[in-house]
């Protein structure tokens, strides 16, 4: 286990300088490569499974880059379109509310360890920005304020579909946090903890992985968490062939823009989230920590921490994008779901199941002990 | 590519199993996962190896690629011009009098040895409606249908009316087509 006593007092210079590293590298991923990215992986990849070919006609110079190009023109076009507020809409709230969908699914990623803790130089870098003790309370705090932005831009609009929009939003997100709570309570009981270190620390052994322990709250989970996404299978709020586009009807622009990165950003959040809950986090199967670093022992000690770190935070990242693609098929594999089989799912079946779950592992966990 | 069908027994009341649910999603994820992954690898292998043929995806890349053309196809009509570098129409009218639209006049005229040619041979493309019968009533092979489908637009209509410089195409770029023409068979249930 960790030890917590490290504080930042003795040495505050390396302390800012891995602080400022995270924040940029965990911003860079996120901002940089992940939002525009995904747009493209989104295009390409349901063509794909759709025997389309997808995007491909923009070019710079005659080279298409397999469709990537478009990520620039997409850039631009949102850029110089017009930003249109519609009359009667309340246009403080109307400004607000992509902001509000946006910060929260970029700052969710704040607790989320992409590797474990590694001693750099005779300083102790732990690949978490925030090790809050609270862990995944913070994630599930900072979801349920995103769907603020999402109501708020509903009501803003002054338009029906978005209000009607709005109004699912909020329905939806209601319903399926608390199962969503819920179902991870499994893996706080198993793990001990709610810090995401310790669990991804307690995954070091391949046959602990949480998909082992908790297969159902597993199932459970990754259903509310497409909930919390919005996308199809649950994305009654912005249901095209009903609500034009929901919440974000009366949008355009840049701030179009902000719902989409968000929902993107949501979608890298969860599959962060699922792979530290649920598939050893930054951990590669049969293979220690401590092993790792022994293979890369020939690089000195502090390479082969510097090795090891490079490896676990890259393997993060592989099952990251997994899940990501994985999500995608599920997005463009299902239909949607009915308003009322919605509601039925999350509080009949999702909510008693994930209770249920909570009592067979504590039956588990006593008899075991 | 023949279309590929599968008749769905579809029970009207589901198992306990297909009520589950999960498992009906892991299925259905993982057809179109199989999808993505044959697609993906026809796309690699097209792209590496530069045949189209390889992608299993129908679409064409249309201006870069161009679709297979039937071998009965019947495209822009064109005259022959033989290996002795006269055309080979003799200028006997059958396809002004076979052509629907009325389309072709023909202006005939003799040479010194006695053989007749088209003096003016004018086809006007914006009346054309590539029905082939030109082609079934020359006697000479001197017209056929070409493979040709592309750029036959104009913007005006006086661009279209092709004269008989512009239609006169070289005996072996039609090789395939008179080797077609000479089985007799211009149906194309015959095919």
């Amino acid at each position: 286990m960790f030890d917590y006593t490290y504080l930042p007092e003795p040495s505050l210079v390396p302390y800012l300088i891995e602080m400022m590293a995270k924040i940029m590298f965990i911003f860079t991923m996120n901002v940089g490569v992940f939002a525009p990215v995904l747009g493209w992986v989104e295009r390409k990849q349901s063509a794909l499974m759709q025997d389309r070919i997808g995007a491909n006609r923009a070019d710079v110079f005659g080279f298409t880059l397999f469709g990537l190009v478009h990520i620039a023109t997409d850039a631009l076009k949102l850029l110089v379109k017009e930003d249109f507020i519609p009359r009667g809409a309340d246009r403080t709230l109307h400004y607000l509310a992509p902001f509000i969908a946006l910060v929260p699914a970029l700052i969710a990623f704040a607790v989320i360890p992409f590797g474990g803790q590694y001693d750099l130089w005779g300083h102790k870098a732990n690949m978490v920005i925030a090790d809050l003790d609270v862990g995944i309370l913070y994630v599930f705090a900072v979801a349920s304020l995103a769907t603020y932005g999402s109501v708020i831009a509903g009501w803003a609009s002054n338009n029906n579909w978005s209000l009607l929009g709005g109004i699912r939003v909020g329905a939806q997100m209601l319903s399926y946090e608390v199962a969503m709570g819920l179902t991870l309570v499994g893996v706080f009981m198993v793990y001990g903890s709610l810090r995401l270190t310790d669990i991804g620390v307690a995954q070091e052994n391949f046959f602990h992985w949480g998909i082992f322990l908790q297969p159902v709250g597993f199932i459970l989970f990754i259903t509310c968490a497409l909930a919390e996404n919005k996308r199809t299978p649950f994305d009654v709020p912005e249901a095209e062939s009903e609500l034009v586009a929901g919440y974000f009807t009366e949008y355009s622009g840049l701030k179009f823009a902000m719902f989409w990165m968000a929902e993107f950003l949501e979608m890298v959040t969860i599959s962060a989230v699922l792979v530290a809950l649920f598939f050893g986090g930054w951990q590669i199967p049969f293979v220690t920590h401590a092993g790792l670093a022994g293979f890369f022992g020939f690089l000195g000690p502090n390479g082969a921490q510097v090795a090891t770190m490079l490896v676990h935070v890259g393997v993060f990242w592989m099952k990251v994008l997994v899940w990501i693609f994985i999500l995608m098929l599920i997005r463009w594999s299902l239909p949607r779901f009915r308003y009322d089989q919605l509601m039925n799912l999350g509080w009949k079946i999702i909510l008693p199941l994930a209770l249920a779950n909570i009592l067979v592992t504590g039956a588990i966990m006593l008899l075991v002990k | 590519m023949a279309g590929i069908y599968r008749k769905v027994n579809r029970p009207v009341t589901m198992t306990l199993w297909e009520r589950l649910y999960v498992m009906e999603v892991v299925r259905g994820v993982l057809i179109t996962a199989r999808h993505f992954f044959r697609n993906l690898v026809g796309v690699t292998i097209a792209y590496v190896t530069g045949k189209p043929s390889e992608r299993r995806i129908m679409t064409i890349y249309y201006p870069e690629e161009l679709p297979p053309v039937p071998e009965a196809y019947r495209g822009r009509p064109v005259l022959v011009r033989g290996a002795d570098g006269k055309e080979k129409c003799v200028a006997c009218g059958l396809c002004e009098v076979a052509c629907p639209p009325k389309c072709i006049s023909i202006v005939g005229a003799m040479r010194e040895d006695g053989t007749r040619y088209p003096d003016t041979y004018t086809l006007n493309g914006a009346v054309c409606i590539f029905c082939g019968l030109c082609e079934e009533a020359c006697p000479e092979e001197a017209i056929v249908m070409s493979y040709d489908y592309q750029n036959l637009c104009e913007y005006d209509r006086s661009l279209m009316r092709y004269d008989k410089e512009a239609l006169l195409i070289p005996e072996e770029k039609l090789a395939k087509r008179l080797e077609y023409i000479r089985r007799r068979m211009y149906n194309k249930c015959n095919y």
